[in-house]
């Protein structure tokens, strides 16, 4: 009865795999290279709420079984290492609106939106997550300047990677690489951000 | 250095061939050069991983083997100047790129001399036949007859980070027809095509920035 019902647990798994209705649980990797470009000659303030602290994407795909991604914990180091590389100075700070004598500015990140998307949904070959941040940009004195939104988009090619588990991990991490990229290149075109810069810095008016 | 200019056609083999045009010069010591894949856009055939390694390892191993940089210290060494949405597209955007102070400094360190983009991938273009498995409580067995045929198309484009200027193309490919029979165990007879081309793409790459 035993052998029985073994063969049969085995058939049932090695068909879940074969049809790749198991899901995936996935956590984003939390090293991150370092941005090679001038810096910005300020000092900056790094604000990370629970909620990006904790992010966790959940999703049910009908047939398709239940997918997760763990991003919160990828979030400090990753921008942590975002403004190592982009400013002279980075602190984090504990809360928004308050004063802050030693820093230029404080930018305060969260996730607004994330989706994913599986190879048997596009019929492509193609892990893919999209993942929508909102940035806030604060003043020193604590006041809101502005906001700004920024989509980033990995993929990972299914052959690439053994499994769905580790082609969702990538598309994750190519994700949060390239909001790190996105972010290096547009910052400094942001008007809200363009205005603060000439300010903190004497340029245009 | 001296400049050479080679202007080759190679044919390696039957089903594999490829073809060079190049404008180069000679690698020293102590210059490096890094392979990397195109993944600007979501394309059907994006080049797998695993090839691009491939080419990375047979140019460094070998005679006049070359002292290869991997693709991830790369773009870890440069991020972001060659992350998907930011990569060059065509060579006439790496001198402004490569004038970045940070990066520049990168690319000393590193002493790269060329960047090798790489295009293409391996498709499965016919198959045929039928094989059918059973497994019960008692065991289980095959019994059928599959093939199909792989043909492998890359694409190689040589930039000379230096002056920035486009150094040349090569191109290799390759088509192969796997078998698999099968009386109760399926055997498979697997044509090695994605590594063919890899072998001769790797080799071309090699007398192209050696000589």
């Amino acid at each position: 009865m035993s052998e029985r019902f073994a063969k049969c647990a085995l058939i049932v798994t090695l068909a879940s795999a074969a049809f790749g209705c198991a899901g995936a649980k996935v956590a984003v990797p939390t090293g991150f290279p370092v941005p090679q470009v001038a810096k910005v000659p300020l000092p900056v303030g790094l604000y990370l709420d629970e909620a990006l602290l904790s992010y966790v994407h959940r999703e049910s795909l009908e047939q398709r079984g239940d997918w997760e991604i763990e991003l919160g914990s990828a979030q400090r180091p990753m921008f942590d290492t975002l403004l190592s590389g982009l400013f002279i100075g980075h602190r984090s700070v504990n809360q928004l609106g308050a004063s802050h004598d030693d820093i230029a500015g404080v930018l305060a990140p969260s996730i607004e939106e994330l989706q994913l998307a599986i190879p048997e949904q596009t019929r492509s070959e193609y892990y893919e997550v999209w993942i929508r941040y909102r940035f806030e940009l604060h003043a020193n004195d604590g006041e809101k300047l502005g906001q700004w939104d920024l989509t980033a988009y990995g993929k990972a090619h299914q052959q690439n990677h053994a499994g769905a588990s580790a082609a969702l991990q990538s598309a994750a991490l190519v994700a949060c690489r390239d909001a790190m990229a996105f972010f290096t290149q547009q910052f400094g075109k942001v008007p809200v951000v363009r205005t603060w810069l000439d300010s903190e810095l004497g340029g245009p008016a | 250095m001296r400049s050479v200019r080679i202007t080759a056609f190679l044919l390696a083999g039957a089903g594999l061939h490829g073809c060079v045009t190049a404008t180069v010069q000679e690698v020293t010591t102590g210059d490096s050069i890094v392979v990397l894949g195109r993944r600007s856009q979501p394309t059907a055939s994006e080049t797998e991983l695993d090839f691009i390694s491939c080419v990375a390892d047979n140019m460094s191993r070998g005679q006049n083997a070359l002292n290869v940089v991997s693709e991830q210290r790369f773009l870890d060494a440069t991020f972001p100047w060659f992350e998907p949405r930011i990569a060059p597209l065509n060579h006439t955007e790496l001198p402004t790129i490569i004038k970045q102070a940070p990066l520049a400094e990168r690319l000393d360190e590193m002493g790269l001399k060329y960047l090798v983009w790489i295009e293409g991938s391996t498709q499965r273009i016919d198959s045929g036949g039928s094989l059918s498995c059973v497994v019960g409580p008692g065991g289980g067995g095959c019994f059928g007859f599959l093939s199909w045929e792989n043909d492998s198309a890359y694409e190689a484009s040589v930039w000379d980070v230096e002056t920035g200027q486009a150094a040349g193309k090569i191109s290799s490919e390759a088509t192969g027809m796997s078998y698999m029979p099968a009386v109760i165990v399926p055997i498979p007879l697997i044509a090695r095509v994605r590594s063919s081309a890899c072998t001769s793409l790797a080799n071309q790459l090699k007398s192209f920035v050696v000589n």
